[in-house]
């Protein structure tokens, strides 16, 4: 009988813990210039890397517990490593330095799928404007570009001295399409006059310093929101219901209380209080992570519970409250 | 411990031929959770344990669901007929290597088979339940999938005869 097999499984060894994203190994480190550290990452066996978009970028879950977001800066087409440059900002929270000073090839990291991604125009010019190693996402731009055939694109790419990964922009160069501005040298771009007079069909993108990021949306405030993007290292957050507060959520049998803010949601709430639920299809349909509630009410959004159900349970991967407080039978 | 193959499943008793014959369409594999899967021309079946070199062999464990051990989930099959109806009625368009099932079958009613023994090529299967949709899937494919992958996700089952199958196998009750 298969509860039987269930059985010899769950309690033959430790139940291993949920696999919450990519292993891959530092295959080689390089530093194109001093500062700035490149790596290239793979499966230990060369197994396929899940497909980017241009512009796309992961997290590196790095071994002192931080979490780190980059940009992919290889041709998507070279789906059997992630490519990334990281400055080392000494003056950051931690991550540039673990990643400079402490990670050596040949190291296991956990990375993300990776997610994003720029929206090209396909017949329009696409202006790219970057500052410093903010040209990262606008590289795997380029090369798919380049792959394609495709020359409707310029890079505006200010850097204080020789920019950084130029070595991987060479054909993009050669064809007249990268404007450097050493600002040691020359002013940093006049972002109006470029992208002024670019066509209906145009699209600008910038990412760098915030006063670069400030200049470029200033340059393009009249611009439709599907023309412009502005690139700004921050995960993607939630989308809660519209006007949602933030509650509590309460495990009872533990007294644990916790705020659930709308843009980080009850689930991953509760995987910070390292709450027993058991998660599987994470949208309300398998029913792996329902719950009693005794206190809310909560807004239910699943498919699972029957109207007599919810009255006293709730999937909460799914899950909002109304009220103040929820309280759960955990 | 027994086996189903030491208990067939109610029809069989019944002795009523099954009325459909399908044939292997696709074969795929990973070896870790969230890597794409990759196409074979044939696959490698270990009774009672799993498909070799897939992340849901048992005493390998390597996928997305791993830490949640089941007997029933040796390898896991996907109706072609699906991806077509995807395409049809949700303008989705999903490739055989996206659905991360292993087996694409065609002219085979999986949803039928729960509980069910059944020949693919030289190796018996029993249908343990049925697969759902995940979150997973839409997150590793940036497809909103999972609502029309809804009562059609495929099938689970163990394997009870190991072998080698191959694209182009024929498919039929036990």
């Amino acid at each position: 009988m298969a509860s039987f097999a269930w059985a010899t499984l769950s309690t033959g060894r430790d139940m291993p813990k949920a696999i919450k994203h990519l292993q891959a190994v530092v295959r080689e480190i390089d530093e194109p210039l001093p500062g700035v550290k490149r790596l290239v990452l793979a499966d230990q066996d060369g197994w396929r890397l899940p497909a980017f978009r241009p512009g796309a970028h992961i997290d590196l879950h790095l071994a002192n517990g931080l979490v780190r977001t980059y940009s992919l800066c290889n041709e998507p087409a070279d789906c059997r490593r992630y490519v990334i440059a990281v400055k080392r900002e000494e003056a950051g929270r931690g991550g540039s330095r673990h990643i400079h000073d402490e990670l050596r090839a040949g190291e296991v990291i956990g990375v993300s799928v990776p997610r994003s991604g720029l929206a090209l125009s396909p017949t329009g010019m696409n202006i790219f404007v970057a500052g410093g190693i903010g040209v990262t996402p606008f590289v795997s731009a380029i090369l798919a570009m380049e792959r394609e055939g495709q020359s409707n694109y310029q890079l505006h790419w200010a850097s204080m001295g020789e920019p950084s990964l130029i070595d991987m922009l060479a054909p993009a160069v050669k064809g007249g399409r990268v404007h450097l501005y050493n600002t040691l040298e020359v002013s940093p771009p006049d972002i109006r006059p470029i992208v002024d007079g670019s066509g209906p069909d145009a699209k600008a993108f910038c990412c760098g310093p915030a006063g670069m990021l400030d200049a470029f949306e200033s340059a393009v405030a009249e611009w439709p929101e599907s023309r412009k993007h502005v690139e700004r290292f921050t995960a993607p957050k939630l989308v809660p219901t519209l006007n949602a507060q933030p509650y509590s959520v309460v495990l009872a049998r533990s007294g644990r209380e916790m705020e659930v803010r709308p843009e980080v949601g009850l689930l991953a709430t509760l995987e910070a209080m390292d709450a027993d639920i058991s998660v599987s299809c994470a949208g309300g349909i398998c029913g792996a992570c329902r719950t009693r509630w005794i206190e809310g009410p909560p807004i239910h959004h699943d498919r699972v519970l029957s109207p007599q159900e919810r009255a006293h349970e709730v999937i909460v991967c799914i899950a909002e409250c109304a009220g103040p407080r929820l309280v759960l039978d955990l | 411990m027994p086996t189903g193959a030491e208990h067939p499943p109610q029809r069989a008793t019944m002795n009523v031929p099954p009325a459909w014959t399908g044939v292997v369409r696709f074969l795929h594999i990973t070896p870790r959770a969230f890597l794409p899967m990759e196409s074979f021309d044939e696959l490698t079946l270990v009774a009672g344990k799993g498909i070799e070199g897939d992340r849901y062999m048992i005493g390998r464990e390597s996928g997305f669901y791993s830490h949640k051990p089941e007997e029933g989930r040796q390898i896991t099959l996907f109706e072609i007929e699906t991806l077509e109806a995807l395409a049809r009625d949700a303008k989705i368009q999903m490739l055989p290597e996206e659905h991360r099932r292993n087996v694409t079958v065609q002219g085979v009613p999986l949803n039928h088979l729960v509980g069910r023994q059944f020949w693919v090529g030289e190796t018996l299967l029993e249908a343990t339940r049925l697969s759902t949709p995940c979150r997973h899937i839409e997150e590793i494919l940036g497809k909103a999938v999972f609502d029309p992958l809804i009562n059609r996700s495929g099938l689970n089952c163990r394997i009870l005869k190991g072998g080698v199958i191959r694209v182009g196998d024929a498919v039929h009750g036990a």
